[in-house]
């Protein structure tokens, strides 16, 4: 929590000497954030030129350092203060990685789309076994199964740029990466419903709720793609000026999904992909939200991580690594099952499913603010999750980088 | 005949080119299939050929079939293919070199021009009966390279900017040490000394290392067309191979004397056509009279109209007819496409939808 008064200072002295800074300083929530991103900043570039590890890295390790578990500059207090810079970065990722997929190729390629329901259910399905032979309860269990699903966006769009790659092995992770994001999504907000035990035993209920979500999402999501387009087209391509009003859009299309109760998740992907199919022109070809968005792709990784309480991460050592990798087997299983049929050879599709090991510390900052009100939910889910979460922090984007680099689609000299 | 085509291999996002052509062969050698395909030396290229043909309508379906079952699997990969001289935004320090030990030796030699050597070519074979015939025909031709530079010209844009030429692949090969003519001589055994003597300075290592406009073949007993770059359809690359083959039949019975004189207005032509294209001038070596080359080329189909006639080729030799007519070359196309949009992956798009055949 902000120290909210100076009390160092004996008052007559305050009074005479009222030209003196007062102690210990007042930082606002904005300074928080500039030191943060400056801290992150310097962190991701000795990573990298030092270490020869990918920037994100640096990113997590200064959110870390600054957290509460070390130095506690980023305090809980200061971190619910910058939720909302969360929600916006999380928003432009999405975005962002929305304009990068083309749902035209699951027609084109049926078994891609297979790959992508195999390799999401069986990580569902063997995270969800294995907590449930660790003795969680159900409910934590499917919470974090669901989180478990996803791939973190952040990540792959972060080393794919790096790294400028480009290639199969890319493509797909890519692909897979922003449908498990929407499984992940609507997987949850159905847990969640029935968590509040809304659907009172209603099937009707139950089945219209995943339609809500999807085709209100979808709906919302190409309003927004309609209005973007001829605006965006009239502003200079490639110029700041459209850069900006797509952020503003980012912006607006967060909020509008959180008020309608819809996946904002969701809605920012189909709005990134409806945007770029509504492109027939390809004008957006590379819209993405230059140093703006990487101020906010920064303090992404740095809070998300910052939120993460490394003391739950020791103590559940033991979950979190069996966790990864009951994670890693069921997405193993999926994509190398798939893989041949869908056209790309055994070895490569084994560097998909590495690719796919990035996991998302932003999609469990969320569902721990929804599930806040339970505190028990919370507190249980977090001792899943955060070890497995820290371990895929570091090991995730190393895993995905090798990945990538190995099927020879970086273009980044090594 | 025969025809060897270099196709670009780009994505669907951004329509630049992709890394893609080892997982695009392992998918097509998988299945049956009809041509051959084969990696070059990038990994956004692949090479496409065919068997030996004598007629249109038998190459042409050979071009349909295989480019189909390109596509086909380029299709499962999310993969876009066309033709074009040259992809007109990518960046060569991007290129990667396709993992074979020719590649890489090509690669270490040459540095950045070999990764600038991502450009696609058309590659037309010309059978021969004779060593003498084809060394023959190989400089008889040299006139006529204008025609083809001009007829195939489809890399007006390169590294994202307009660069005024019909065809800029050309200057791309240009800058090799043995780009250029084939030295003048006409006896194949002269031409097996000077290879000979090549070799044994170590300037090369076999014909491939001669990157002539026009070089002789003699695994294949041909002589090859290198100047052309990729057209944007296969029905097009079939016109240019049946240009060539009635051409060469002209030229071989009419038979007239040649001197290295033919040369003299040879790097004028030659430049002309790429710049220009179709209205470029080129300069008759013999006559001395100039011409556009358009002009030049309706001149030939006529003197061809006998022999084109005994190789069925009439109907074949349409679609340049069309060119020089006023519908432009691909490169024309290019700039009205690019026009119409101002959106360089918007062309390269348009350029893949016009390899399928939806124009």
């Amino acid at each position: 929590m902000h120290a909210s008064a100076s009390h160092t200072r004996a008052p007559e002295t305050v009074e005479t000497l009222f030209f003196l800074p007062s102690w210990p300083p007042q930082i606002g929530t904005l300074t928080i954030a500039a030191l943060t991103l400056l801290v992150a900043l310097i962190a991701g570039e000795v990573v990298q030129r030092v270490l020869k590890l990918p920037r994100l890295i640096g990113w997590v390790l200064a959110g870390v350092v600054l957290g509460p578990s070390v130095t506690g500059l980023l305090d809980a207090g200061a971190i619910v203060d910058l939720r909302f810079v969360l929600h916006v970065a999380a928003g432009l990722v999405l975005f962002e990685f929305g304009q990068r997929i083309d749902l035209g190729w699951l027609y084109r390629n049926p078994w891609l789309a297979g790959a992508s329901v195999l390799e999401a259910s069986l990580a569902f399905i063997a995270v969800f076994t294995l907590l449930i032979l660790l003795g969680v309860p159900s409910v934590v269990a499917a919470f974090a199964a669901a989180i478990g699903m996803a791939t973190s966006p952040a990540t792959v769009l972060t080393l794919t740029r790096d790294l400028r790659a480009s290639g199969q092995v890319t493509q797909r992770i890519e692909l897979l990466t922003a449908l498990d994001c929407a499984y992940a999504f609507i997987t949850i907000g159905m847990l969640l419903a029935w968590f509040h035990a809304e659907y009172h035993g209603d099937w009707l209920l139950m089945a219209a709720h995943p339609i809500y979500l999807i085709l209100g999402s979808t709906l919302l999501a190409l309003f927004f793609a309609g209005l973007a387009r001829p605006l965006l087209t009239r502003l200079d391509a490639w110029g700041d000026i459209q850069r900006l009003c797509a952020f503003a859009l980012v912006l607006i299309a967060v909020a509008a999904g959180e008020w309608l109760n819809l996946s904002s998740a969701l809605v920012l992907l189909g709005f990134g992909a409806s945007l770029r199919a509504l492109d027939d022109r390809r004008r957006f070809v590379s819209l993405d939200f230059g140093p703006l968005g990487q101020i906010f792709l920064v303090l992404l990784f740095a809070l998300s991580a910052a939120a993460l309480d490394l003391s739950i991460a020791v103590a559940g050592a033991v979950t979190g690594l069996g966790l990864v990798a009951a994670r890693y087997v069921g997405k193993y299983a999926g994509v190398l099952l798939t893989s041949r049929a869908s056209g790309l050879s055994t070895r490569k599709g084994s560097l998909v499913a590495l690719g796919l090991m990035p996991m998302s510390a932003v999609a469990l900052v969320f569902v721990h603010e929804t599930v806040a009100v339970f505190p028990a939910l919370g507190q249980a889910l977090l001792g899943v999750l955060v070890p497995a979460l820290v371990v895929l922090e570091m090991a995730g984007p190393l895993l995905a980088r090798f990945a990538i680099v190995r099927a020879g689609e970086s273009t980044v000299p090594a | 005949m025969g025809v060897e085509l270099e196709l670009q291999l780009f994505n669907t996002r951004d329509c630049d080119l992709t890394p893609v052509a080892s997982d695009l062969l392992d998918l097509i050698e998988r299945q049956p299939h009809e041509g051959d395909v084969k990696p070059e030396i990038t990994q956004s290229m692949l090479e496409v050929s065919t068997k030996i043909h004598h007629r249109h309508d038998t190459l042409v379906a050979e071009l349909r079939a295989v480019r189909d079952t390109v596509v086909a699997s380029a299709d499962r990969l999310n993969v876009l293919v066309s033709g074009g001289g040259a992809h007109p935004f990518q960046h060569w320090s991007e290129r990667r070199i396709f993992d074979k030990p020719r590649f890489h030796h090509v690669s270490a030699l040459y540095g950045y021009l070999a990764k600038q050597f991502t450009v696609f070519g058309q590659h037309i074979h010309i059978g021969c009966e004779n060593g003498d015939d084809a060394l023959y025909l190989l400089h008889a031709m040299s006139r006529y390279v204008p025609h083809f530079i001009a007829l195939a010209a489809s890399s007006p844009y390169l590294q994202g900017v307009d660069t005024a030429f019909d065809s800029s692949r050309y200057n791309a090969i240009l800058a090799f040490p043995l780009s250029g003519r084939a030295p003048f001589m006409l006896r194949w055994d002269a031409f097996v000394d000077y290879f000979e003597g090549m070799r044994k300075l170590g300037v090369v290592e076999s014909i491939k290392d001669l990157y002539w406009d026009i070089r002789p073949k003699p695994e294949f007993g041909t002589v090859e067309v290198r100047v052309c770059d990729t057209p944007l359809t296969v029905e097009t690359a079939a016109s240019l191979a049946i240009y060539a083959q009635v051409l060469a039949r002209h030229l071989l019975s009419e038979r007239r004397p040649l001197t290295e004189e033919i040369y003299l207005p040879y790097g004028y032509n030659r430049f002309h056509a790429c710049r220009f294209g179709l209205d470029g001038e080129l300069i008759d070596p013999v006559t001395g009279t100039r011409r556009p080359i358009a002009e030049d080329i309706a001149r030939t189909l006529e003197a061809l109209s006998e022999h084109a006639q005994a190789l069925e080729a009439h109907d074949a030799l349409e679609p340049i007819r069309r060119m020089i007519e006023g519908a432009g070359n691909d490169a024309f196309w290019m700039r009205s496409t690019y026009h119409a949009s101002r959106s360089l992956p918007d062309l390269v798009f348009r350029q893949s939808q016009r390899w399928r055949g939806r124009h």
